[in-house]
């Protein structure tokens, strides 16, 4: 909180100038009981009117807060796309009883997520966010998926786990969960109605700083010749653009055969660019590398350590419970009497006849390459 | 190829756009919120243990929609810049708890969070 | 240690200076005019006096070290009797040097700081008084200290080398334990006698006391022995209670615990000086000095197992006999009259510490007791006391026990009225004869297996081997009755007799004195008619060695052993008489070796020769008297002027009492004789058996020793046990129960809230997120506070 020589304003709460707060209790009461619905439970399980109401109960919210917000408040239209695509999907995400759906709703809400931020001017981070979110991790987690679910046996119909098919507690965690919207929502609209919104100089100036940027912005335009150049007398600045000091943009340059001589192209030219101005990437890069470098080195340290965990966990030997080691000693049981070149089986480890050494075998196999190693520490 | 050195200008402005209407932002929040919430939601209630991880990197994702939001209202890159680290979190997170979950899964060939209760005093 | 040694000379040099300077101070001189000699002349010794108590603490190291690498020998025995008798010799250096000038000189020998505190508080002006602490390790000598130091390391030398034959049979871990607790023993006792301070006693004291406790104890495995250890460690605890009081008011009262400083303050002068003027109010000497020789004498009847703290010392005869005959009859149970007559001038001050209670009624009596009074009486009674016990035992080491009790009373008789050279010259020749007693009987004991009912041996005397022992018993038995003139024992015994007859004020102790002379020689020639003379008969003890032998390791085989190298001669062992265990087919008495013979041989020879050293017939005043009058104990009162009055037609007191403590001997031993060794016919019965009837319960009550350990266990040890009972009950009920109330609200609260301890991930997420809710919706409500 920056500090500010007046004493910011008694706080209030002010939800009355955001959203009527009938609607919102309204709908979070409707969002929860749709949630409810929703959610896979035992007996009566009717998902698709949950999810109905879910989505009236979000319309409700959001025909508030339009009401309030009056035309210049509005977003865009996209955002009641994205923002519609993303929540459906997330509930479908925690509703859904099979994993490998969940995590693929999962990527859905990723991908309107982005729509959401690229709405916000914040096209650099949707695209990381696709790529790191749904590219890499996502299929991580698809991966693991598939390598831990239990095999169907041959009374299971379907290949899905008990604790996948049935919510625990649902009401508790939805009636938690919607009293947590509601404060959340209250207490933001309070933010919200005491924020001040500033100008965009103060970051747009660092274009200031990138004179190649604006060198090839300018020759596209045609407003820079091939032997000219930027450049300003010796002591000088040669690019103001994006100054709040009254002066307008305008930029210096320097020609001749020794660039010795110097004019001012301003923004007033008529060929002048308009897409002369801070993109998004670069904000964001002047930001990182300028603003936090030593956050950046924390990251990376993080992600090693990360990386080094996982190496470290994945070499761990594990010991198997009683009913785990009953299903690997069935395995292994079964792995005498089949041949031994059998495709059915892995390869038998070489003078390892105890359990421990066939729970290495008896896990999946992906994971089988787990060495004998003991891992020192977890 | 036309389409893809085209999107960036297509999607989205250079420099940022006019400032943002609190109620605008107020929008963005509430989405935020209710996008936190069904991820808990989701985490109290599933009892697979991957659900459940997927269900923080939701409210992992709502924090960042609302960072993601409050940057742009704010006009600068702050908040965009701390979503990155968010993701690195995430990605960490994932590795390290994808890791332990498939240990945790060998060890009992299941992935009900209910069968772990050595947590218990 | 060694640089230390280098620096000794030094140290003593500074030592001296600090002394010189300090007598030098003041009106010594002219205080010294008008008082009598509290001091002989300060002389010098060299500094290897300091090595006497130091050579037993070599050895007792040495020994434990034998103890650590396992040693099954007889080094440890070698090892101890070499280092004491280098003790003895240094000892017997230090006496010739102390005394060589004929007058007697003290000398201080400084080995090393020990406790040497200093501070300031403000004083009048600008001075600011000093205060100190000062106890050195270092030794004070002078002739007292050298007559106990001769004997001490002389019997000790003596008694272990005895003690190499008779442990023999528990060669290993218990011979070097043994020999461990005995070389601490005597550096403890030599501490204790040669100390330069009452701190440096003290640690003697306490140290005699332990290795008293862990002698006593030596057969642990014998239950018996265990708990005479312990009752012997408890009841000197009360004794030791009061020394160390007393030590604490020596302190208050003269703001130092070295005896040179002592004896030498101002205050200690003015108050001597007082007391010779008969001024025993509390203006001329302080109350809490007079008390101080009350507390001392608690300490010195613990320790000297006086009345009534003297029930230890018979229990204790469960300890090893030669432990018996040095450490309970020779040395340590001498420390309580060494202490009395060390502070023999602070006996002569403490004159009436009763004083302050004449107006009540109840202490009016006690107006006029004195503190050497008390130790007279005391003395008196125990003397008495234990005779009559004496002569009712069957136990011969026990009636030895008992009769050390009484002379030890004797002693303390002799210093009480105010005669420290009797008591000193008693305690010289009884250590002596003692010793030759207990270790006498021990040899009985080590040969017949335990046996020690004079009930089931008779005439070992005679039997092939013992004559010996025999005939040094005889001496033994001649010294402690007293038998006229040619005994040692007769000689000192008179001393005290004569003192206490010369004072008007004591006559009625000096009868009690020689009833029990009587009582002395009836039961002491009554172990002897019936054990050494007579018909020959034994049975065996029940412990064929087995239960001394704690190691586990084969005893009784040894013990056979040893018969066997004594041979299987039937044809002088009457053992075809015996009757009763059958262990008695097998077994063979063992005559005693040539280690126990020789020493008693030394020691019977050394009772006689004490005769020149303590008889008046030779010299007047006498070896020992010339000794204790050059010492601290030799201040003699203004008002014992008595002693040269004619006494019941004789010359004075001392000279009728040669007569009369003779015939009063003569005839004990002729009671005895009669009674126990004429008609006597079989080794349990005795003609004294038709006379008991005619005593009615007496003889009982004497042979249940009073029931004073009833008495004690009645009033004192009962209602100890119930008390502690019900402290106990207050401390479970009300002190746990508090503590466990407040452990209890916890515990409460804890099942409360423990359920919620599912360990299940889903509780916990749900309680964290319903906390984060609860913190929002607070910050709502009261809304201005964080927003």
């Amino acid at each position: 909180m920056r500090p500010t020589p007046t004493p910011p304003p008694p706080a209030e709460l002010l939800l009355d100038g955001l959203i009527s707060p009938i609607l919102l209790y309204g709908g979070c009461i409707l969002g929860a009981l749709g949630v409810l619905l929703a959610l896979p439970k035992r007996g009566l399980s009717p998902q698709i009117i949950g999810a109905l109401v879910a989505a009236l109960a979000f319309g409700v919210v959001l025909v508030g807060m339009g009401v309030k917000a009056g035309r210049l408040g509005l977003p865009n239209f996209n955002f009641y796309l994205f923002a519609t695509i993303a929540l459906g999907s997330a509930l479908r995400v925690i509703s859904h009883p099979r994993p490998v759906y969940a995590a693929l709703y999962f990527i859905l809400t990723i991908l309107a997520s982005a729509g959401l931020y690229v709405l916000l001017s914040a096209e650099f981070m949707a695209f990381a966010l696709i790529i790191v979110y749904a590219g890499a991790i996502l299929i991580t987690y698809l991966f693991v998926i598939m390598l831990a679910t239990e095999t169907p046996t041959a009374d299971q119909v379907e290949a899905l786990s008990e604790y996948d098919r049935y919510s625990r507690e649902p009401v508790v965690a939805t009636v938690l969960g919607f009293m947590l919207v509601a404060a959340l929502t209250t207490l933001m609209a309070t933010g919200v109605s005491q924020l001040t919104r500033p100008t965009e100089t103060a970051v747009a100036r660092d274009i200031n700083q990138l004179p190649g940027r604006v060198d090839a912005a300018l020759r596209s335009a045609g407003l820079l010749h091939a032997d000219e150049s930027i450049g300003a007398p010796a002591g000088q600045e040669s690019i103001f653009l994006a100054a709040n000091d009254g002066l307008p943009e305008h930029v210096s340059i320097a020609y001749g055969n020794d660039k010795s001589q110097f004019r001012t192209i301003s923004s007033d030219d008529p060929k002048w660019p308009s897409d002369l101005k801070l993109s998004n990437i670069e904000g964001v890069g002047f930001t990182l590398l300028r603003d936090h470098p030593g956050s950046i080195e924390v990251a990376g340290v993080i992600l090693l350590m990360a990386m080094l965990g996982a190496v470290v966990l994945a070499q761990k030997k594990v010991e198997l419970d009683e009913k785990a080691k009953l299903a690997a000693q069935n395995r292994s049981l079964a792995a005498e009497f089949l041949p031994q070149n059998s495709p059915l089986m892995p390869p038998p480890h070489d003078g390892s006849p105890n359990l421990r050494e066939a729970d290495v075998h008896g896990a999946p196999s992906g994971f089988a390459v787990a060495s004998n190693k003991v891992g020192g520490a977890a | 190829m036309n389409l893809l050195s085209t999107l960036p200008s297509t999607l989205a402005q250079a420099g940022f756009p006019a400032p943002m209407e609190p109620a605008t932002l107020y929008h963005y929040l509430v989405v935020s919120a209710l996008m936190f919430c069904i991820g808990l939601i989701g985490f109290l209630t599933r009892r697979n243990l991957i659900i459940m991880f997927l269900c923080t990197e939701l409210m992992f994702q709502a924090a960042g929609i609302a960072l993601i939001a409050f940057s742009r209202f704010h006009l600068n890159h702050t908040g965009e810049t701390f979503v990155i680290f968010v993701l690195t979190i995430a990605a960490a997170e994932a590795a390290m708890a994808l890791a332990l979950v498939v240990l945790l899964f060998r060890r009992k060939e299941t992935l009900d969070a209910s069968s772990w209760m050595q947590m218990k005093g | 240690m060694i640089d230390l040694f280098a620096h000794l000379p030094l140290l003593l040099a500074q030592h001296e200076a600090a002394s010189h300077t300090g007598a030098g101070h003041g009106g010594v001189a002219a205080a010294s005019a008008v008082a009598p000699t509290i001091l002989p002349a300060h002389g010098s010794l060299p500094d290897w006096a300091g090595y006497v108590p130091l050579l037993p603490l070599l050895a007792c190291v040495l020994c434990a070290l034998c103890a650590i690498f396992r040693v099954r020998s007889k080094l440890p025995a070698f090892i101890t009797v070499a280092m004491l008798a280098a003790g003895f010799v240094l000892a017997f250096l230090t006496y010739q040097n102390t005394t060589s000038s004929g007058t007697g000189q003290y000398a201080v020998v400084h080995l090393w700081d020990w406790i040497n505190f200093r501070w300031y508080t403000p004083g009048e002006g600008h001075k600011s008084i000093v205060h100190a602490v000062i106890a050195n390790f270092s030794f004070y000598v002078d002739p007292l200290t050298c007559l106990w130091m001769l004997f001490v390391t002389g019997l000790a030398t003596l008694i272990a080398l005895y003690a190499s034959e008779y442990m023999s049979h528990d060669l290993g871990a218990g011979y070097c334990r043994f020999f461990v607790a005995f070389n601490l023993f005597v550096f403890s006792m030599a501490c204790l006698v040669m100390g330069d301070n009452l701190l440096l006693l003290f640690l003697g004291w306490e140290g005699v006391g332990l290795c008293s406790y862990l002698l006593i104890g030596y057969f642990y495995q014998k239950p018996s022995a265990v708990a005479a250890g312990k009752k012997a460690f408890i009841m000197n605890r009360i004794g030791d209670l009061g020394l160390s009081m007393g030590i604490m008011l020596t302190y208050v009262c003269f703001g130092t615990v070295e005896y040179a400083n002592l004896f030498q303050s101002q205050d200690f002068k003015a108050y001597l000086e007082a007391a010779q003027h008969g001024h025993f109010d509390y203006e001329h000497i302080p109350f809490l000095v007079q008390l101080i020789p009350v507390l001392f004498t608690v300490g010195a009847f613990g320790k000297s197992a006086q009345f009534p703290l003297y029930v230890w010392l018979p229990d204790a005869m469960e300890g090893p006999t030669p432990v018996s005959a040095l450490i309970h009859a020779a040395t340590m149970v001498t420390a309580g009259v060494y202490l009395v007559a060390r502070f023999f001038p602070l006996y002569l001050v403490g004159g009436n510490p009763f004083a302050c209670a004449a107006d009540c009624w109840l202490f009016s009596w006690a107006t006029h007791i004195s503190a050497l009074d008390i130790v007279a009486w005391g003395g008196a009674i125990t003397a008495l006391l234990a005779a009559t016990i004496g002569m009712a035992q069957f136990d011969i080491k026990r009636i030895m026990a008992y009769s050390t009790v009484s002379q030890l009373g004797y002693m303390f008789c002799g210093l009480g009225v105010m005669g420290a050279t009797g008591g000193v010259s008693h305690v010289f020749t009884h250590a002596f004869f003692k010793a030759l007693l207990f270790l006498a009987c021990g040899a009985v004991m080590h040969g017949f297996a335990g046996q020690l009912d004079l009930r089931k041996l008779s005439g070992v005397g005679f039997m092939k081997g013992w004559g010996i022992v025999a005939i040094t018993m005889l001496v033994g038995c001649i010294n402690l009755a007293g038998l006229p003139f040619i005994t040692a024992g007769f000689w000192s015994k008179d001393e005290i007799l004569g003192d206490a007859f010369a004072n008007p004020h004591t006559r009625a102790i000096g009868v009690i004195l020689l009833l029990t002379a009587g009582l002395t020689a009836y039961y002491t020639f009554r172990v002897f008619f019936r054990v050494f003379v007579g018909p020959k008969h034994y049975e065996p003890g029940d412990e064929v060695h087995a239960i001394q032998n704690p190691g586990g390791h084969a005893g009784a085989d040894v013990a056979h052993a040893h018969h066997d190298d004594h041979g299987h001669d039937h044809a002088h062992a009457p053992g075809s008489e015996s009757r009763g265990t059958h262990d008695s087919h097998d077994f063979h008495p063992h005559p005693p070796g040539i280690a126990i013979n020789l020493v008693l041989v030394i020691l019977a020879i050394a009772s006689f020769a004490a005769i020149p050293l303590v008889s008046s017939y030779f010299h007047s005043p006498t070896w020992a008297a010339k000794l204790v009058l050059t010492s601290t104990a030799g201040v003699s009162p203004s008002a014992h002027e008595h002693q040269h009055e004619p006494f019941l037609g004789f010359s004075d007191a001392h000279a009728a009492m040669k007569v009369i403590s003779g015939i009063v001997a003569i005839l004990g031993i002729t009671i005895a004789f009669f009674l126990h060794y004429l008609g006597r016919t079989t080794a349990a019965t005795s003609r004294a058996d038709a006379l008991l009837p005619m005593l009615g319960p007496i003889p009982k009550w004497a042979q249940h020793k009073w029931y004073v350990d009833e008495f004690y266990d009645a009033v004192i040890v009962k209602p100890l046990r119930v008390l502690s009972h019900i402290f106990h009950l207050i401390d479970k009920l009300l002190v746990d129960g508090v503590v466990n109330l407040f452990g209890l609200l916890p515990r409460i609260a804890g099942s409360l809230v423990r359920r919620q301890q599912t360990g299940v991930l889903h509780d916990y997420a749900v309680r964290m997120a319903a906390g984060v809710t609860l913190v929002i919706l607070v910050v709502i409500l009261f809304k201005g506070g964080v927003v």
